[in-house]
């Protein structure tokens, strides 16, 4: 029973860890403009709408957070087998980590603005200044708690796998919620607060995003106040629950019969999916211009 | 989905690349077999620059596959090259002192059944896509190799599955602490997976430049080596991960810079704080 207890109170932990972590990685990616606002801030230009938006596209979430995380677990795995404190390791591994991240992310935003030279959008040096730091510091948060995450899996529950595989496995899971929650706010919606709510993209509007702030020019920086606000703790919470799901049911029901974990996985992805199921219609039957027979055509998502 | 997209023309011919990045890789790998000979660890190194030959021919046979309409999939084509790369690698790891060889051929055999299955199972109809799935496959491998050597100083499969671990005083050999066992192989395959298709991701566009992207692959390669110089030294000696560490940051430091002229020569301006310039005309 104690063990239990015990199990239940690290689970609990991981899972505002991994809160803390979704949170901040659906920040730092809507800051670089990655994952899925991405391919309409390259597309503007094209269009003719030069903007000072951050373009760091390193690849889809997933497999970067991939990197990030099972880096800063690896790092921090080799300096545990140098005899440093885990909890120092965790955190040199996650600034060297971060600092890979950083370096990543200026090649990006320096490549992908010099590509598009032919139409005029020029490289802007204070963004890629201002704008990194931000993503960095961002991105050490959400390294940090993840990896810290998985060493307690590991040290806490005895989670046979090494650190470094922890961290890819986590690591792609956390770009995961992250891609699919938080994106959606910034993505489908802030970049085109112009059109209407829940219409999708449609081809004329393609690269029409917005580029004017309330005052002045709107960069990255105002969308990560604004994914602070709506898009991260979403993110957070989608993390946090398959965090803290995925342990609860190993600890809790793993003493009944070795089955009975993944029935209740199951369940509680069947719950899930009814619960997911009932908002969305609630949304569309509320906000949405769905009912419209002529629905206007949905560019890309 | 056989429609070209623009990159840039010109430049070195992808045939000529494909030879210095093959030969390469193999004889820098071949100079890390130094550390058996001379019974040292320093030469270790030799390794990560086998990576970074290997990654500049990856990046570009990326661009000759991706110009075929796949924006999205330029990642993918990194993860399939490593995921297909890091089995070649550790089943030729274990045959010894021919182990880039034999890497090499059952790469090209993996690849090859990959391309055939894009092709004509999944049809993608891509006419490159057989020899570019060779190519990567056979690029992932000596990524993983090359990277893999790095961190544990040999490229046969006894020194990549045993560690030491100190215990009382006592060193004692353990799976667990070595680099396949402590799961360092997984931190290798990421960092492959994304430095190979990084260049190409990061430089697309019709203002691309050869030059800029392959200096930007040789950036990866090295970043990726200090990483793994630093993990080295949970493995090798500290001198010889000093090496390891030292030349990876001046071949990463020289890169970056170079990398940044070039997208300074290559962009439409260099602006510091300035406002959106409309373009003439309006939007």
């Amino acid at each position: 029973m104690e063990e239990i207890v015990f199990g239940i109170g690290i689970t609990a932990l991981a899972g505002a860890l991994a809160t803390v972590a979704g949170a901040a990685e659906d920040t730092e990616s809507d800051i670089g403009s990655q994952g899925d606002p991405n391919s309409q801030v390259q597309l503007a230009p094209q269009m003719g709408y030069i903007h000072r938006i951050f373009n760091k596209a390193v690849a889809g979430e997933p497999p970067a957070y991939g990197l990030w995380v099972a880096l800063g677990a690896g790092l921090a795995w080799a300096f545990m087998a140098m005899q440093i404190n885990p909890i120092l390791a965790i955190v040199l591994g996650s600034a060297l980590a971060v600092f890979v991240q950083g370096v990543y992310a200026t090649t990006a935003y320096l490549g992908r603005t010099a590509s598009l030279a032919k139409f005029g959008q020029p490289v802007y040096i204070d963004i890629l200044k201002s704008m990194t730091t931000v993503t960095m510091a961002h991105a050490f948060v959400a390294i940090f708690t993840t990896v810290a995450m998985c060493h307690l899996m590991i040290a806490a529950l005895g989670h046979p796998f090494p650190l470094p595989l922890m961290g890819l496995v986590w690591g792609i899971a956390l770009g995961a919620a992250g891609s699919a929650t938080g994106n959606p706010f910034y993505g489908k919606e802030r970049q085109y607060q112009e059109q209407k709510f829940g219409a999708g993209v449609p081809i004329s509007a393609s690269g029409n995003i917005v580029r004017y702030a309330e005052a002045g020019q709107r960069n990255s920086l105002d969308n990560g106040f604004f994914s602070a606000k709506l898009g991260g703790p979403a993110s957070g919470i989608c993390f946090g629950l398959i965090v803290f799901f995925e342990l609860w049911r190993t600890v809790v029901f793993e003493e009944l019969n070795i089955w009975g974990p993944i029935i209740v996985g199951i369940v509680v992805i069947l719950v899930f999916a009814i619960i997911d199921r009932y908002i969305e219609v609630w949304a569309r039957k509320n906000f949405g211009p769905y009912t419209a027979p002529e629905a206007p055509e949905e560019a890309s998502s | 989905m056989s429609v070209k997209v623009e990159v840039g023309a010109g430049g070195i011919p992808h045939n000529q690349i494909l030879i210095y990045g093959l030969v390469g890789s193999l004889v820098l790998i071949y100079l890390t077999y130094l550390n058996t000979v001379t019974n040292t660890q320093y030469f270790a190194f030799f390794g990560g620059l086998a990576a970074v030959a290997a990654l500049i021919w990856g990046t570009d046979t990326i661009k000759h596959l991706c110009s075929y309409g796949l924006g999205t999939g330029v990642p993918s084509a990194g993860m399939i090259a490593l995921g297909s790369g890091i089995i070649a690698a550790i089943f030729g790891a274990t045959t010894g002192i021919f182990a880039p060889i034999v890497t090499v051929i059952i790469a090209a055999i993996i690849g090859a059944v990959a391309g055939l299955m894009a092709n004509h199972v999944v049809r993608m109809d891509i006419p490159v896509m057989i020899v570019s799935l060779i190519e990567l496959a056979i690029v992932g491998a000596m990524t993983v190799l090359g990277l893999t050597a790095m961190a544990c100083g040999t490229f046969e499969f006894l020194g990549m599955i045993t560690g030491t671990v100190v215990i009382l005083g006592f060193a004692v050999e353990a799976y667990g602490a070595s680099v396949i066992g402590g799961s360092i192989i997984a931190v290798i395959f990421m960092l492959g997976a994304i430095a190979i298709q990084h260049s190409f991701n990061a430089c697309l566009g019709p203002g691309e430049q050869q030059d800029r992207t392959l200096m930007l692959a040789a950036e990866c390669g090295f970043l990726s080596m200090i990483t793994v110089a630093i993990i080295s030294f949970a493995f090798i000696g500290l001198l010889a991960a000093l090496v390891s560490l030292l030349v990876s940051i001046v071949g990463w430091i020289y890169t970056y810079t170079k990398y940044i002229e070039l997208a300074k020569r290559d962009a439409y301006a260099w602006l510091d704080a300035q406002p959106i310039m409309e373009p003439k005309g309006g939007a």
